[in-house]
């Protein structure tokens, strides 16, 4: 069996050399301020500025939709998406964008958006009962 | 609130629950420890005994599952909201078939579909696994105990702060929650369901669950036969009677997981089947993990290497599919999924539900470690066992790469609670992540599942067949290799990785065929494993074609936008149009038009004509698609966006929805948008141009300016073309085309707003000129002026006999015959109706001549007249009498031109446009292949449980 223990071997320092690797894949949550001075990729989480323009005017351009999101330092920035607006997103409790500063604007490859779900309300009713 | 006695509280099947959800957990708890007992005890007596108990214990937790399961659908089909389940999930709108999606789709329903699988096997083991019953069984049982505690809801501890154990199905909605409501006694009738959120009420929600829990649950037997193996020392024996189970578990939850991914495709806007999702993930990982214990499995019982990877893939099998309950359960994943699951409080019981499991996996297997056998010499490099291993192994570095990544939310947690500043880490990209190492994973698979195929176990005979051997091998390399290149006339690949991820693809499918048609010629019974990695070649194949390579049809001129965005990304996919009503887009050699659309109940189905031209113009392909959106119960949001995919032999087209007007998305903001609009109204006659002028605010600047909006009147008629109006029986429709022209831009659009009395109930077509964000209609007097009422017309009786003609102001009326079944628009017959038309001939002073057809109806012995106008002349005819003694009838007619050719037209400026829809529309080349090889693959792993099963071979030693 020893061969194919010498080869397992390798194949576990390869998963494991790789799972390290990818460290460059991972990324911890950023601010714009952050994303302004190392200009690559990051991941930003936030939540929508609500008095701030919102502009999704698909008959200019239907891949284009820009709003604000306040990041963890309270910083406010203007973040465009090159996607249609998803449903929902003014009742998003956080945002997640993806992507980088690209002259004073985020622009953003990729947005999750975290929503209450359904039973919320109740979820909290039974916590007070509880409580 | 304890004092008040409820008045129509259906109490008596929450008792029946009740009695079932302790009975389950119970029952299940005396099965596990008889179980125990009757294996510990086996070679004793008294182990007969405790078989016996525990047989009896296990049917009881069974009896428990069912009747648990059949009250909650009795009360759910009932509608007894009294109870929250039923409350949070069903609702009067719920049509009855999607009551089984409403029972899974909460937690403690999924618990108990989860547990009714384990008690079907349960009771299969205990009809089929003779010797293996009591070890097998004692985990299974122990299994169900942990599962039923997740739906106990009981409060074990003491004190203020009781810690809750599991949440119960059967509870009433008073019991879990605190409302005013519950201060009414009759609070049952008051009360509304949730109903089952409706992305979900399609069949996939139907068939996908209890078919992923049945793979689930089924990963638990070879689980289970691994820890008796362990436990009775019979470390050779336990391999024969678990494969046919592995292979169960395989194909199950294999087909899960593509029904998954096929749902997502078909039902979901995601444009694709697979997006790395954490969920999707964990429930891949126990699937290479058993498929792994498969490989090792068959190796074990041929030669006598690899039981101990045998054991230790079947047993973390089970163990991923729980840490996968986990995970996706707790809430732990947060927003790193799409998926939002819900938090119950139920995280430590989850945790607590893996370490017993990982310790039950672990443990065992150490305590015998040494013990387990292995033959002393090493598997050659020639034998198939070596490469079979070897696949295992790479199946198995899969798990470990698609496991550590998705638990990252988890390794943040344990940091955290370690380093409380501690900053959370997550994958930025995470198709692109997977995407980078599952290619070589893919492509080590491929070239394992092709060559092992034609080596023998243990080496046989391979100084002979060496030379054969390296032929075939360059033969099929070099055929594959003529497939990859063929391919690239058909596909475009981003990077070379994925031309050799390709290669291998082509490469298990070449030597597949190849040993199929060459070596298993006469004993297609064999072919199981090469059909199933047949069928993982054609994935590979389909995966690179239809997902690396997807078509978006639907993606913008990159020009248009120029500017728009400077320096931005231009390789960032603009993967949206827009359409406007009825005028074509060309896009991608296709032309895209959006014909109409249509609410019926919450749903509302758009029509999208594509039409494809060849290089003269001529359309070679016409066809329809029908994405649709779900409006949620007040139609104020879109619940759900739906796709619709044409599908060829050998691609699809598939479209989808992904953004309407504002007014279109929330109908009570569209009906205070309407009526907030400004309408001015100026009365206009044929041919005549009104001017209007229009001031508007500056922003900025304090001023205004002001632009003017001209519009003329073309021409009327009496009918209504808008793509909102149906025309029904008994209408007075009018509408008029008109010319718009503003002052600013250069063209003019001609609308055509129509108006229609039904019954006594106006309707408006306005039209919106989205150009010029006006909304031009007709105001409701026009109807007043293009119709004469009754009310206003003199009529004059005219006596008449059949074949007379009379004179009427100038007009001839001949009585031609009496019609015994008369037509008339506003007329439908009915059973005891009396009925009969005057057919008349009305000859004008031009000499043209006009048909009529006036009824008289008895309608419950109530005479009643239908008249008849010729708008031509404005000629108006009833037929009040008719006169059988005189042989006549009686006719009323009346004479009057509508009153004005100047008609009322409102006007509507800054209006919000509404006229169009954003579109996604992607092309999958060659998806069938993806799917083709996924059928093949779990008909190879069914195939392998039949062929097993009718010739008793369990994988017996084949060579030896």
């Amino acid at each position: 069996m020893k061969r194919i223990y010498i080869i397992a071997g390798l194949m576990l320092a390869a998963a494991i050399a790789l799972l390290m690797n990818s460290a460059k894949d991972m990324g911890t949550y950023s601010t714009f301020a952050q994303a302004e001075s190392k200009n690559r990729t990051v991941k930003i989480a936030g939540q929508l500025v609500k008095d701030k323009p919102m502009v999704y005017d698909p008959i200019k351009d239907p891949n284009y939709f820009s709003f604000y999101i306040k990041d963890t330092d309270g910083k406010e920035q203007k973040v465009v998406l090159l996607k249609s607006k998803p449903q929902d997103f003014e009742l998003s409790e956080q945002i997640v964008v993806t992507g980088q500063m690209n002259n004073g604007e985020f622009l953003a490859k990729d947005m999750l958006l975290k929503c209450p779900s359904k039973y919320k309300d109740e979820e909290i009713a039974i916590r007070n009962k509880q409580g | 609130m304890n004092n008040i006695e409820y008045i129509g509280e259906r109490l008596w099947p929450g008792y029946i629950g009740q009695t079932g959800v302790t009975l389950t957990f119970v029952a299940a708890l005396l099965a596990a420890t008889a179980y125990f007992f009757a294996t510990q005890r086996r070679d004793h007596e008294d182990g007969a005994g405790w078989q016996k108990i525990a047989r009896l214990a296990f049917f009881g937790h069974s009896a428990g599952v069912f009747v648990t399961i059949g009250t909650l659908i009795y009360v759910m089909v009932n509608q007894y909201y009294e109870y929250q389940y039923v409350q949070n999930h069903v609702s009067d709108e719920l049509p009855m078939k999607y009551i089984f999606s409403a029972l899974w789709e909460g937690q403690e329903g999924s618990f108990l579909l989860w547990m009714f699988w384990h008690a079907v096997l349960g009771l299969l083991l205990i009809r089929w696994a003779k010797q293996w019953e009591s070890p097998v069984m004692s985990v299974m049982a122990l299994l169900q105990t942990v599962i039923a505690s997740m739906i106990l809801g009981v409060y074990v501890g003491f004190g203020d702060d009781p810690t809750k154990l599991g949440s119960n199905p059967m509870l009433l909605l008073r019991q879990v929650m605190d409302a005013p409501i519950f201060a009414k006694a009759d609070y049952v009738k008051l009360i509304q369901g949730n109903g089952l959120n409706e992305a979900l009420q399609n069949y996939w929600m139907t068939i996908h669950p209890p078919t992923l829990f049945l793979g689930f649950a089924s990963a638990a037997v070879p689980f289970a036969f691994a820890v008796a193996g362990l436990w009775t020392r019979r470390h050779q024996d336990w391999l024969k009677a678990a494969l046919p189970w592995a292979l169960f578990s395989g194909a199950l939850l294999g087909t899960g997981i593509l029904m998954g991914a096929a749902w997502a495709y078909e039902a979901l806007n995601f444009g694709g089947y697979w997006a790395w999702d954490p969920v999707e993930n964990t429930s891949l990982v126990p699937w290479l993990l058993v498929v792994a214990g498969i490989h090792t499995n068959l190796v074990a019982r041929s030669t006598g290497h690899s039981v101990r990877s045998t054991y230790a893939f079947y047993l973390s099998g089970l163990v991923l599919v729980i840490y996968s309950t986990f995970l996706t359960r707790s809430g732990i994943l947060g927003q790193t999924s799409v998926h939002s699951f819900t938090e119950m409080g139920l995280e430590t019981q989850l945790m607590i539900f893996v370490s017993i499991f990982a310790l039950l996996a672990l443990v065992p297997l150490i305590w015998r470690w040494r013990e387990i056998p292995g033959p002393k010499t090493e598997e050659p490099t020639s034998s198939r066992e070596f490469w079979m291993f070897l696949g295992a192994l790479v199946l198995l570095f899969a798990s470990i790469i698609i496991t550590g990544s998705t638990s990252l939310p988890v390794f943040n947690k344990i940091a955290k609670a370690f380093n409380p500043v501690f900053e959370e880490r997550s994958i930025l990209d995470p198709k692109a992540h997977f995407n980078r190492y599952m290619l070589w994973i893919g492509l080590f698979m491929g070239m394992f599942s092709g060559f092992a195929q034609y080596l023998r176990y243990q080496g046989l005979n391979w100084a002979a067949q060496k030379s054969k051997f390296w032929t075939r091998f360059g033969v099929t390399m070099l055929i594959a290799g003529a497939f990859t290149g063929l391919c690239a006339l058909w596909l475009k690949l981003p990077a070379w990785q994925y031309w050799v991820l390709l290669f291998s693809g082509w490469y298990t499918i070449v030597a597949n065929v190849d040993y199929l048609v060459f070596f298993l010629k006469s004993q297609l019974k064999l072919a199981s494993s090469t059909l199933s990695h047949l069928g993982f070649g054609l994935m590979i194949v389909g995966i690179m074609a239809s997902g690396v390579n997807k078509k978006i049809i639907s993606e913008s001129d990159p020009f248009l936008i120029e500017g728009l965005i400077q320096g931005g990304d231009e390789k960032l996919a603009r993967e949206n149009i827009l359409l406007f009503r009825n005028i074509p887009q060309t896009m991608a050699g296709y032309d895209l038009t959006w014909t109409k659309d249509t609410l019926v109940h919450f749903t509302r189905t758009y029509t999208v004509n594509f039409k494809r031209r060849d290089a003269q113009g001529k359309v070679v392909e016409d066809f329809d698609l029908h994405p649709n959106i779900l409006y949620d119960r007040s139609f104020e949001k879109i619940a759900s966006s739906n796709p619709n995919t044409r599908h060829y032999l050998t691609k699809d087209i598939f479209t989808h929805i992904s953004s309407l007007p504002v007014v279109e998305q929330n109908f009570k903001l569209k009906r205070e948008q309407e009526e907030a609009l400004k309408y001015k109204r100026s009365i206009v006659r044929q041919g005549q141009v009104m001017t209007l002028t229009d001031t508007l605010d500056v922003s900025n600047v304090d001023s205004t300016f002001t632009r003017q909006f001209q519009f003329r009147l073309l021409s009327t008629e009496r009918k209504v073309q808008h793509h909102d109006y149906k025309p029904e029986a008994g209408d007075l429709a009018f509408s008029a085309k008109i010319a718009v022209q503003r002052s600013d831009i250069d063209s003019t659009y001609v609308v055509n707003p129509g108006v229609v009395l039904r019954g006594q109930v106006i309707y408006f077509f306005p039209e919106q000129i989205d150009d010029l964000s006006a909304k031009v209609r007709l105001g409701q007097e026009a109807l007043e002026k293009v119709f004469v009422f009754d009310n206003q017309l003199n009529y004059n009786d005219m006596e008449i006999a059949q074949n007379e003609t009379k004179a009427f102001q100038g007009y001839q009326i001949t009585f031609k015959s009496i019609e015994q079944n008369p037509q008339h628009p506003e007329y439908q017959a009915l059973d005891k109706d009396v009925a009969v038309g005057a057919n008349l001939e009305i000859k004008a002073p031009d000499g043209k001549i006009y048909q009529a057809q006036p009824v008289f109806l008895l309608r419950d012995q109530k005479p009643l007249t239908l008249k008849v106008e010729v708008p031509e002349l404005g000629l108006h005819v009833r037929f009040p009498i008719v006169n059988p003694e005189k042989k006549n009838i009686l006719l009323q007619v009346a004479q009057a031109q509508p009153t004005g050719a100047d008609l009322p037209i409102e006007l509507a400026t800054r209006s919000i446009p509404s006229n169009y829809i954003v579109l996604q529309a992607i092309e999958f080349p060659g998806i069938n292949i993806f799917w083709l090889g996924g059928f093949l693959m779990m008909f190879g792993l069914g195939f392998a449980i039949w062929y097993r099963m009718t010739t008793g071979r369990g994988g017996a030693l084949k060579n030896a």
